[in-house]
């Protein structure tokens, strides 16, 4: 069995930084592997420690992105495909037309997951292109995947029910981050990983189309709060508090 | 004259989206359709147009069959724009429909408008820190943030029918469950009272939703308390991931405030908090807080309620 999951080597918006004109300044910011994806990570060795094979970490970005693809290897993937590319001028359809088509020259992989949305941008859109693109049955939002022979229970979690679909293998999936709760990688996983073989692949090997969505413009978008805190014993505080909000009208007393 | 259609498997969405495209369409002078698949429902409204996509095959929930029979039914409509809803069986009709059409999809946006040439959207990223406004040339296809436009209410008009032929699906839908807490609409509620790590077990849920009942609101809760620790549905977690919630007030109760939470809870009218932790982000995204135990403070705000 082989499995092919997807992370992104994302900003951390926890540490993006705005400049004095109120735009976000991305030259240097911090970046992560996108939260989710390590549901995506662990779902992929969960399904591995039960179907066996391998499972192969795909990443596409700078050299930087090399970081995150690590993360993954030492949270135990078997290895990598790195598509090296400058993604800011890339949009969704392009990245996950660069790992269809790399999966395709590294594979076949009998599942190709990834995670619902990346935590930076959070557009979902990369995991039904690869499929689309793949011609590959698809389930979005996973929140349970069975495979056994050859093919796959999902139930996907929407927003008002669940569904269960089948899917014959191959097949894509997106997970949703309440299927699995991901492991911590030991200080001996986190040295091997370097170790671990990495296939390197250029975008322009990959005949990548132009991006088709563009950004025209970005601005920070500060929190405008009151940020009153409000001091007291228990009763004092409360009843400030209800005092505050009947002001605004948001509580009727 | 130029098309904008609006798309979505939900009523709700299919309205909403229809006032998106009635603003596009009326920038491009053009006309903008509601379009169903399969059969007209009763429930959606038109301004004059509707466009009855018929199938050889199906009815199907699918969104890889809404996707293929939006795209048959584009290659004799030439619609400018496509707008679907953002709901997650949405997001992907998009995707797909933009790949088979060879356009761009502007992914879950609000405040759409066009140049003529362009279709442009805006978008939070970043868990809400940064604004982003994306643009893609007509005709494209793009999804439309649920909750950001009103429902359109127009009814009667014309209703064409176009037949497409067979689709076939390659994923096989078994069955579908409705969530037994389908019927929590956080989305719509005014009042929300939203229980954190703050709350030290399940049982203690109940004072948290006993307070929510007091004011009149719903309750629900940040990521850890539904993913984690499974004490509530996921139904309930709000934030990036979860349900995105706009009441007139958002009041978070023992909650740090991540900024994932946070993104969920932006628009809300007023946001108050209650933690322990002077230096929890909650506060720095909070109108009002309050630095004291949520033991303590939760039940003396629901006595002050009933003592009127």
């Amino acid at each position: 069995m082989k499995i092919a999951v997807c992370v992104k080597h994302a900003i951390d918006e926890s540490e993006l930084k705005v400049d004095s004109e109120g735009r976000p300044i991305f030259a240097g910011a911090g970046c992560k592997m996108s939260t989710f994806d390590k549901n995506g990570v662990e779902e992929a060795l969960r399904l591995k420690a039960s179907l066996g094979g391998e499972v192969v970490v795909f990443t596409v970005g700078s050299s930087e992105a090399r970081k995150s693809m690590k993360e993954a290897l030492a949270m135990g993937a078997d290895r990598g495909v790195h598509v090296l590319a400058d993604t800011e001028k890339m949009d969704a359809m392009s990245v996950a037309d660069a790992i269809a088509k790399s999966a395709q020259r590294t594979g076949p992989y009998d599942i190709v997951l990834c995670s619902e949305g990346s935590s930076d941008t959070y557009c979902g859109q990369v995991p039904p292109v690869i499929a689309e693109k793949l011609g590959l049955p698809y389930a979005g939002y996973a929140r349970k995947i069975e495979a056994s022979g050859g093919s796959a229970k999902v139930e996907r979690a929407l927003e008002d029910s669940v569904e269960m679909v089948e899917c014959r293998l191959p097949f894509v999936a997106s997970v949703v981050s309440e299927i699995n709760e991901p492991r911590y990688p030991t200080l001996i996983q986190i040295m091997q990983a370097s170790k671990k073989p990495v296939e390197e692949i250029p975008l322009q090997q990959l005949e990548a189309p132009p991006a088709l969505v563009s950004i025209q413009s970005m601005r920070a978008q500060p929190m405008n709060r009151k940020r009153v805190t409000i001091v007291g014993t228990p009763e004092e505080s409360a009843s400030k508090l209800l005092e505050l909000l009947s002001k605004e009208g948001v509580v009727r007393r | 004259m130029s098309e904008v259609w609006a798309y979505s498997e939900t009523e709700a969405g299919a309205n909403e989206t229809l006032s998106a495209a009635k603003i596009i369409a009326d920038s491009l002078s053009g006309a903008a359709v509601m379009v169903e698949i399969g059969s007209e429902r009763k429930g959606t409204a038109s301004f004059g147009k509707k466009l009855v996509i018929k199938t050889a095959s199906g009815p199907s929930r699918s969104p890889e069959f809404a996707a293929e029979a939006l795209y048959l039914a584009s290659k004799s409509g030439s619609p400018l724009a496509m707008l679907v809803a953002s709901t997650r069986n949405g997001r992907e009709v998009a995707a797909r429909l933009a790949v088979k059409m060879g356009r761009g999809c502007i992914p879950d946006s609000s405040n759409l408008s066009t140049d003529g040439k362009h279709l442009a959207g805006e978008r939070a990223e970043y868990a809400g820190k940064v604004q982003t406004r994306l643009a893609a040339d007509l005709p494209c296809v793009c999804t439309v943030k649920t909750g950001s436009y009103a429902a359109a209410t127009g009814t009667g008009g014309r209703v064409t029918t176009l037949e497409v032929g067979e689709i076939h699906t390659k994923a096989a839908l078994l069955g579908a469950n409705p969530k037994e807490t389908a019927n929590v609409d956080l989305k719509a509620a005014k009042i929300i009272v939203s229980a954190g790590r703050g709350v030290k077990k399940k049982e203690d849920l109940k004072i948290i939703e006993s307070l929510a009942k007091a004011l009149g609101g719903s309750m629900g809760c940040s990521r850890p308390l539904s993913s984690d620790l499974g004490w509530l549905p996921e139904e309930y977690h709000i934030g990036l991931t979860g349900v995105n919630v706009k009441p007139d007030l958002y009041l978070a109760v023992g909650i740090s405030g991540q900024l994932q939470h946070v993104a969920g809870i932006k628009d809300s009218k007023i946001i108050a908090a209650i933690n322990t932790d002077k230096d929890a982000p909650i506060f720095q995204a909070a109108d009002f807080g309050i630095v004291g135990d949520l033991y303590q403070v939760v039940p003396a705000i629901e006595k002050l309620l009933k003592s009127g």
